[in-house]
């Protein structure tokens, strides 16, 4: 086999691997759609009707607001699952698994590889489970299906940087409590843009703060293929920004992972 | 046998407390991580709500006029629940054991936290208040308004701190204590604090009318900011005298059912 073939091999076993304790406790993937659950039920059922008549529509309320607000919970709950990754690596490397890999014969990156793309796939079935709450309380999207592909390939995208940046931080961090709180800013930042109401309504520093953050444009392709707003051009700045996460978490992440001594 | 009971001054039991009250608060100063934390939650709150969300509420008037005294009732309400961690921990690593060996009275260690919450809050108010005076809050009330709001909010810190403490008695673990708590910080959401409570539907309505922090903001907020208070002045007395009564005695049973054994 080539090096290729056997790095995949050893990536498709780790991904197993994280998988199986997904499959095994599901309560990990509650949790990532739990909190923005709650989110979206606050922000839709408590302030909405204060928030849909200030989104500056011709007719503003709570229903305007739930389809407004769906793209920025949907994010949120991508922060969260970045989130659980960071814990999730922490925890391999404070318990010595990861240590007892490195006297294996396996590819060396694939333990972090398995850790993204299962944080991926399991950060979609959480994604989905925010979607139907959403649908039941009365979201009412307008997308075809190729639309709802699109919907899922930024959404995937978007959590794969996440994921790779949130590795680099549970293995940059010490203690499983310090993975855990390094994300958080990552969680608060969905806040600070489009997510929850329009950039025109805040102050201006802030404002340029949130027009240029990397989660604006995501939320806004996700808003413009879901409930038809426009997209513009939105939906590159999102793939630049989704590539330049990526890349960096990869690279702080193969660092980190090199660097750390084996104990 | 039961041993002989000690000759006991009354002013005793005062001076045991105080002894317990200073541990308490010397136990607050020291835990520097939840006392940030204690002040950097409703900053960052106050912060979000009204840079972020303050302009697309609608609130007949400034914003941050509106939502001070909800970030307010937030911050102690988060102040209080963590009396209950604090006490379980006391309760959990020997500390009341050690108490109960010696003459001091029952309701001490109790005390000491409950007085060490109302500390903790007092400071984190002050912050918080102080923070929203340079955001550009100007409360137009009269010393006695003050007094008023101030009187008020220590019913309800005490009211909650000893929710707290009884709950913190009856958890199992520090963890399970905190998490016993979370319904003190969740609950200012539910209320008028953020918004007006006539723009939710209708149950949830009902629910934000009639649970115990929309009184208490309501009145704060009127005599802060000169809103009509109506009939919520006399329900927040009510509901924080009811409470602080139900939770104390819910407290002192606590207490005495762990330490039974």
């Amino acid at each position: 086999m080539t090096a290729l073939a056997l790095t995949v091999n050893d990536s498709a076993t780790m991904l197993r691997r994280n998988l199986k304790r997904a499959v095994r406790y599901p309560g990990l993937t509650v949790i990532v759609a739990a909190l923005p659950i709650v989110f979206l039920l606050l922000f839709v059922f408590v302030f909405g009707g204060t928030l849909g008549a200030g989104l500056g529509l011709p007719a503003g309320g709570r229903a305007e607001y739930l389809a407004y607000v769906v793209p920025g919970i949907l994010v949120l709950a991508i922060t969260g699952g970045a989130q659980g990754t960071a814990i999730g690596i922490a925890m391999d490397m404070t318990e010595g698994i990861i240590a007892r890999f490195r006297t294996m014969s396996i590819a060396r990156a694939s333990v972090l590889t398995g850790h993204v793309v299962g944080a991926v796939i399991q950060t979609m079935v959480g994604l989905a489970l925010v979607v139907a709450v959403a649908l039941l309380i009365g979201f009412r999207p307008e997308a075809n299906a190729v639309e709802w592909l699109a919907v899922i390939g930024v959404l995937g995208m978007t959590s794969f940087a996440l994921s790779w940046l949130s590795v680099a931080m549970g293995l940059w961090t010490r203690t499983v409590e310090a993975a855990s709180n390094v994300p958080m800013p990552l969680m608060l930042l969905p806040f600070f843009g489009s997510g929850f109401v329009p950039v025109e309504s805040m102050p201006a520093g802030l404002r340029w703060f949130a027009e240029h953050q990397p989660f604006t444009p995501i939320i806004e392709t996700v808003r413009g293929l879901l409930t038809g707003t426009a997209i513009g051009s939105s939906g590159l700045v999102a793939t630049a920004w989704c590539a330049g996460i990526a890349l960096v978490g990869y690279l702080w992440a193969r660092r980190n992972y090199e660097r750390r001594p084996a104990r | 046998m039961t041993a002989p009971a000690l000759p006991r001054h009354r002013s005793a039991a005062l001076a045991e407390s105080l002894v317990l009250v200073g541990r308490s608060v010397r136990l607050s100063r020291r835990d520097v991580e939840t006392l940030v934390m204690a002040i950097a939650l409703p900053l960052l709150m106050m912060a979000l709500f009204v840079y972020v969300f303050g302009g697309a509420i609608e609130t007949g008037g400034a914003y941050l006029t509106y939502v001070v005294p909800g970030i307010v009732l937030l911050c102690v309400g988060f102040g209080a629940a963590a009396t209950a961690p604090a006490v379980a921990d006391d309760m959990g690593r020997g500390m009341v054991d050690r108490l109960r060996s010696m003459p001091v009275a029952a309701a001490a260690l109790v005390t000491g936290h409950v007085v060490a919450s109302v500390a903790r809050n007092a400071l984190a108010t002050g912050v918080v208040v102080a923070a929203a005076i340079a955001m550009g809050f100007r409360p137009d009330a009269e010393p006695l308004e003050w007094a008023a709001a101030l009187g008020l909010l220590l019913l309800y810190v005490l009211a909650l701190s000893a929710l707290a403490a009884g709950l913190g008695a009856l958890a199992s673990s520090v963890q399970s204590a905190s998490a016993l708590t979370f319904f003190m910080l969740f609950l200012p959401y539910l209320s008028s604090a953020f918004v007006p409570t006539g723009t939710m539907p209708a149950v949830l309505r009902a629910v934000a009318e009639h649970q115990p922090i929309t009184p208490v903001i309501e009145t704060v907020r009127g005599l802060l900011t000169g809103a009509p208070i109506g009939s919520a002045g006399w329900a927040a007395v009510l509901w924080c005298v009811g409470l602080l009564v139900v939770s104390s005695g819910f407290a002192a049973w606590a207490y005495r059912r762990r330490t039974r054994r």
